[in-house]
């Protein structure tokens, strides 16, 4: 299709890049700016070059924070998305009990992350609903999130609980676009319910895989509200992720031009895990015309 | 986001400083309609003229606080001050930096201790002289207990200009299970060899668990200061260089360490800053541990909910931190300030809210129905002439401890330095054992760098 007039296409592009200017391009060419100065928002600011981005390296406290994310966000992917993958096929039929379960699993997701995070830290509480089922059953129990150990493990479990539901709703409804006719031919071939699983449901569930894998990686990066409210980065800096850490440099340690730094830093990692995810995704689609409709 | 401070130090070119301006515009914009606040005097319906308050207390505190500030607009039908909850002390100091910036700050807030040097060096605090009339007259007609006000809560505080009046001020305390003491035979230590000696004996443990501690404490800034001023040493050099007392600091933290590690008498309570203390205040209510230590300020709340806890009520016991070297409390809570670009009359109305809080009968209504210390010196001495403190002798003991308040240096750096360099590692060294001369001489080296 030729536009009309050569400015056209330009014309409709402006409303959503004027949006992204103001709000994403002209924020992170600000941070850029202010991660070569030290700066506390109220004193005038000290030119300090490369220094912050030095201290960050130096101190051990980026490759900390960037491990402590990555390790945080491998737990929550593989997991919210294998369980809802799971959920998804076993509860992928007719009837009333499995739409109801559907929706109590999908509910989580709904709710707020404070009102999960309060909820959790109450039955995470060292005295809470966990430990007391624990020692009811003899097994040996802990202060979940006061311990540097289980700290990050029991806010990944958090997330997983409220996100897998996500995760699940998106397998449905790549379950559902699946003609039934092709796991009826493949049964009259003879495969049984795990080949079919393999050879029909998972070649066509991958595009949803790959979109789950996406949205749930960047939602594990962003991780913030569930820290902010249950470990505070505690303890000792073991919940710290790359999003809190940026908060806690500039709200509580003053440095406007520390935490411009990691934005930065955080930015352009950011940036290579959508191309490495995007390339993934792109090499690992299904080819055209093998998909049926 | 690049600032007033930015902005005015480069104000060359026309172009950019223009849309810097219209985006300050916005951003001031932003805050004030969230925040409901200032940048002009504004008058309520009923023609009074209005101050806004930002306040950061949940629970008891924001009731009596609220139900002064209704007596304050029975009282008077000149001003109304308009108070807003912002969320706890750290939240409200990060709403309120932000709001200096954009200036949308309020007429009046209330901030802790130790950030005060650094908004005022930052001079973005309204000096209080000029709100007292006759110059020279100095900080007398407001007559604040000087231990608990800028004087005496500074190193030098009292030399310079007047930038915060005291508000809730606290010392840390112990408190005890009377029961329990009287129990064992038992009297609160005064020395840490004592608390040692008494944690040893107040612990009972249950196979591999511990069915009651013998001493519990938040891992802060706030109790750590106290132990390094009672092992004698400062937490900042002459020059304001950090120091973090030095062997003295050293010798704090390692007795922690042997309480936590060695003789297992101290439970660490999990989390983080507040959620840490309110841990403590609970095991010390459900008996899990015999003797703690924390903020005056809980006085009322402990004493009450340890009274009326069906089979598990006893009588709460307060005593004054032991000495190790020598006798030294940190002061704590929270000051009163002014922040700088509010409208004149909204200046005023915040100002009469102040001296009026100021006044004895505020003032003791303040401190008797939370626990903090009465700011007032007419209104403490009121007390004292009452016989408030003879019925009441717990609340005798921060009072008593006064005495031996340690001054906070008077250095910009103080609060960044306990945030970032001090706290999480008080955390590392006790929960994961790390060495505590190395974890010092670690955070002296962090807080040096700027």
């Amino acid at each position: 299709m030729k536009p009309r007039h050569p400015s056209s296409p330009y014309l409709l592009l402006l409303p959503t890049a004027a949006f992204l200017a103001v709000f994403f391009l002209v924020p992170l060419l600000l941070a850029a700016r202010n991660s070569f100065y030290a700066w506390d928002l109220l004193t005038p600011p000290r030119y300090v070059g490369l220094r912050n981005y030095e201290v960050l390296a130096g101190s051990g406290e980026l490759m900390g924070t960037l491990l402590r994310t990555l390790g945080y966000s491998a737990v929550v992917v593989t997991l919210s998305g294998s369980l809802g993958l799971a959920l998804a096929v076993a509860l992928d039929r007719p009837g009333p009990v499995y739409a109801f379960v559907r929706g109590a699993v999908f509910s989580a997701y709904v709710v707020s992350w404070v009102a999960v995070a309060l909820l959790w830290m109450w039955i995470l509480d060292a005295d809470g609903v966990f430990s007391a089922a624990l020692r009811g059953l003899g097994l040996p129990t802990m202060s979940w999130l006061g311990d540097p150990r289980s700290a990050l493990l029991a806010l990944a479990a958090v997330s997983v609980w409220k996100i897998t539901g996500y995760a699940m709703v998106i397998f449905l409804a790549g379950l559902q676009d699946i003609p039934r006719a092709l796991h009826e031919a493949a049964a009259l071939d003879g495969a049984g319910p795990w080949r079919r699983f393999r050879h029909v449901t998972w070649p066509l569930l991958r595009p949803s895989a790959a979109f789950v894998a996406t949205t749930s990686l960047i939602l594990s990066f962003q991780a913030f509200d569930v820290i902010r409210v249950m470990t505070q980065g505690g303890p000792v800096r073991s919940t710290t992720l790359f999003v809190y850490a940026i908060y806690e440099h500039v709200f509580v340690n003053l440095r406007v031009g520390r935490a411009s730094a990691m934005i930065v830093i955080f930015f352009g990692f950011l940036l290579l895990l959508t191309v490495l995810q995007l390339w993934a995704l792109r090499a690992g689609a299904p080819r055209e015309g093998r998909r049926p409709s | 986001m690049s600032g007033r401070a930015r902005g005015a130090a480069r104000s060359g070119a026309s172009a950019a400083c223009s849309r810097r301006d219209a985006l300050r515009a916005l951003a001031a914009s932003i805050a004030a309609a969230a925040s409901g606040a200032t940048g002009c005097a504004r008058r309520a319906p009923d023609g009074r003229i209005e101050a806004s308050l930002w306040f950061a207390y949940g629970g008891k505190n924001r009731e009596v606080l609220l139900s002064l500030i209704d007596q304050f607009h029975r009282e008077q039908d000149r001003y109304r001050i308009d108070a807003v909850y912002q969320g706890d002390y750290f939240e409200a100091l990060a709403k309120l930096r932000t709001a200096l910036a954009a200036r949308a700050a309020p007429a009046l807030t209330h901030v802790v201790g130790e950030v005060v040097p650094y908004l005022a060096e930052a001079g973005v605090l309204e000096p209080l002289d000029r709100f007292l009339g006759a110059p020279g007259a100095g900080h007398a007609d407001l007559d604040v207990v000087e231990a608990l006000g800028q004087a005496g809560t500074f190193v030098g505080g009292g030399e310079r200009p007047l930038v915060c009046l005291p508000f809730n001020r606290s010392t840390p305390i112990a408190y005890y299970n009377r029961d329990v003491f009287r129990e064992l035979g038992l009297s609160p230590p005064s020395t840490w060899d004592e608390l040692r000696a008494a944690a040893a004996r107040l612990v009972v443990r249950d196979g591999v668990g511990t069915r009651r501690w013998g001493f519990e404490c938040p891992i802060d800034w706030w109790f750590w200061a106290a132990l390094v001023g009672q092992a004698g040493g400062e937490l900042l050099g002459p020059d304001g260089a950090p120091a973090f007392g030095g062997e003295a600091g050293v010798r704090a933290l390692r007795f922690w360490q042997t309480l936590v590690h060695e003789d297992r008498t101290m439970k660490p309570p999990p989390g983080r800053d507040y959620n840490a203390w309110q841990v403590t205040n609970t095991d010390f209510l459900s008996g899990r541990v015999a003797m703690i230590w924390t903020s005056t300020a809980f006085l009322r709340y402990l004493e009450e909910n340890a009274g009326q806890a069906g089979a598990g009520k006893f009588e709460v016991g307060a005593a004054p931190l032991p000495r190790d070297v020598r006798s030294s409390v940190p002061t704590g809570g929270t000051m009163f300030v002014m922040p700088r670009g509010a409208a004149p009359a909204a200046q005023e109305a915040a100002f009469a809210f102040l001296r009026w809080m100021m006044q004895p009968s505020q003032a003791n209504a303040w401190a008797t129905r939370t626990g903090y210390m009465p700011v007032s010196r007419r209104g403490l001495e009121e007390l004292t002439r009452s016989g408030y403190y003879a019925a009441h002798p717990n609340d005798r003991v921060a009072v008593d401890q006064l005495a031996h308040a340690a001054p906070w240096p008077w250095s910009p750096d103080l609060f960044r330095v306990q945030r970032e360099a001090v706290q999480p590692r008080l955390e590392e060294a006790v929960l994961a054992q790390r060495d505590a001369a190395e974890t010092l001489s670690e955070a002296v080296r962090v807080a040096r760098e700027r």
